[in-house]
């Protein structure tokens, strides 16, 4: 461990100390704020006793598969607008109008459509990992150099060949910057729909922590839920060292 | 059809932008089979435009280029195209790079490996085949586009200022290498730049292009095969100088 990680971890050690020892010296409500030692107990009763395990799964399930398919969505409907230039001209504005849109302020009428539960939660967060993929698919396809194209053309590759073996792979790195964003936006996308419409899962359970006053179960799930979401983001990371390695190859030269 | 013993010929072509710019107007060129001419001229002149006519990346909005006699519809696969940028993709090795004309078309068969093995050592970088473009120095990867150029053995090679982000000492080893593929296989070539030097040292015939126009053609009667020291010669300067005369009229007296 390098000097700053570990003084890094210092400060949060002594924030979590002097944030015990304010809430014992002040005496304030563990309602308001609770003291870091009843939140860790919480929490460790939860994961030993296990009635936090099936909410992080409803949980973890709803983002990757909000994740997944909203993914697969974006980038498909990327590459058909950055292909098809009628398309394009034709739904940029709208696009670009349904950008704009708070897409979590859609989650009621998704429940009148979709119902309570996963679903819901499930389209909520597919519509929210849409739009960075759908943008940045569109970007990367449109940001290969002109010698190249022109390099495909000279070589009479058909248009197919172009998309897969030029405009795609060139496109990837922007394509894979879309996915980060996607990945962390998908889990807050998954708290947030189960916050409107959920009967399980993490967000369901803040809700239900609330109606109960229990606050150190409530700062507990914030603790799962940034576990959750780092393990998320680092799995992205890897995934994209992975596919990107040609390109990562000629960098740590 | 009258037949053609010219590798390529222009004639009368003229490209005019959507916008009305005319980039280059009523150009007769024509180069036989085997030679090597320059095309020189400042930035702006048309020079590139010429080249992607010769190409088949635009079509003429008047006059016509025809090449080994058929008139040239769009482009083909029997020249060479080398740019500016090495233009290599980046998630492919050398060697994908080098085969990428063949793997296009059909499956990459173990002779085809081995003429690319071949062309890269030619071109010298041998060591660098399973190593990624971005792991390569810029003349290394100027080498790799030239060999991906050749390994279709095209009849003619179109360049387009390829070695023009080089320094002095690389850019001139890979003139002698141009030249030597080049007179191997008989390769016709047609090479723009904005070098002076370059173009006298590459050619058997230069032309300088001013406002898309032609505005001055010489032959160049250096000896071949070329080699480094000729540049200091008397020959060779003055041939410079003529097509330095040529590019800026208004300043005849800089030199």
């Amino acid at each position: 461990m390098t000097r700053t990680s570990l003084l890094s971890l210092a400060l949060f050690i002594a924030l979590l100390l002097l944030w015990e020892a304010f809430v014992r010296v002040t005496g304030i409500s563990a309602l308001v704020i609770p003291a870091p030692s009843a939140v860790l107990s919480v929490l460790w009763d939860g994961l030993t006793v296990g009635f936090l395990w099936p909410h992080i799964w409803v949980t973890a399930v709803e983002t990757l598969l909000g994740f997944g398919l909203g993914c697969v969505i974006g980038f498909a409907a990327g590459v058909m607008l950055g292909e098809i230039e009628f398309l394009r001209r034709l739904l940029w504005p709208y696009v670009l109008a349904s950008q704009v849109v708070p897409k979590l302020a859609l989650g009621p009428i998704f429940i009148v459509w979709f119902g309570f539960g996963m679903t819901s939660t499930i389209v909520i967060t597919a519509l929210i990992c849409f739009f960075p993929l759908l943008e940045n698919t569109l970007t990367g396809l449109q940001s290969v150099p002109p010698d190249k194209r022109d390099l495909f053309r000279m070589l009479g590759a058909s248009r197919w060949q172009t998309l897969l073996r030029l405009k795609i792979p060139s496109g990837l790195p922007v394509i894979m910057a879309g996915v980060r964003v996607a990945i962390v936006l998908a889990l807050v996308g998954a708290v947030v729909g189960e916050f409107i419409g959920g009967d399980a899962g993490l967000g369901a359970s803040i809700i239900a922590a609330q109606g109960m006053m229990d606050s150190a179960l409530m700062f507990a799930l914030f603790i799962v839920i940034t576990a959750l979401g780092m393990l998320f983001y680092q799995l992205t990371i890897l995934l994209e060292r992975r596919v990107l390695s040609g390109w990562t190859k000629g960098q740590n030269q | 059809m009258p037949t053609d013993q010219n590798f390529l010929t222009i004639s009368n072509a003229s490209f005019a932008y959507p916008d009305g710019v005319e980039a280059v107007s009523t150009v007769a060129w024509s180069i036989p089979a085997g030679a090597v001419h320059c095309l020189v001229g400042r930035s702006g002149c048309g020079k590139t435009t010429l080249l992607k006519l010769a190409a088949g990346l635009l079509q003429p909005t008047g006059g016509a280029v025809r090449m080994l006699g058929a008139q040239v519809q769009g482009p083909s696969r029997k020249v060479g195209f080398v740019f500016q940028s090495p233009s290599l993709l980046e998630w492919r090795t050398v060697l994908d790079n080098v085969l990428l004309p063949i793997s296009l078309h059909r499956p990459v068969t173990t002779a085809d490996q081995d003429v690319a093995a071949e062309l890269l050592e030619l071109v010298g970088i041998q060591e660098h085949t399973n190593r990624y473009p971005r792991q390569l120095s810029g003349g290394q990867q100027s080498r790799a586009a030239l060999a991906r150029a050749l390994i279709t053995e095209p009849a003619g090679l179109l360049m387009d200022e390829p070695f023009a982000a080089l320094d002095a000492i690389t850019r001139e080893e890979l003139q002698d290498d141009l030249l030597q593929l080049a007179a191997l296989r008989q390769t016709t070539v047609l090479f723009v730049t904005h070098d002076i030097g370059e173009a006298v040292y590459l050619a058997d015939k230069v032309a300088v292009m001013d406002a898309g126009r032609i505005a001055f053609q010489a032959d160049v009667a250096l000896p071949r095969p070329r080699n480094q020291t000729q540049r200091y010669s008397t020959a060779f300067n003055a041939a410079c100088l003529d097509l330095r005369h040529a590019m800026a009229p208004s300043r005849r007296d800089v030199a």
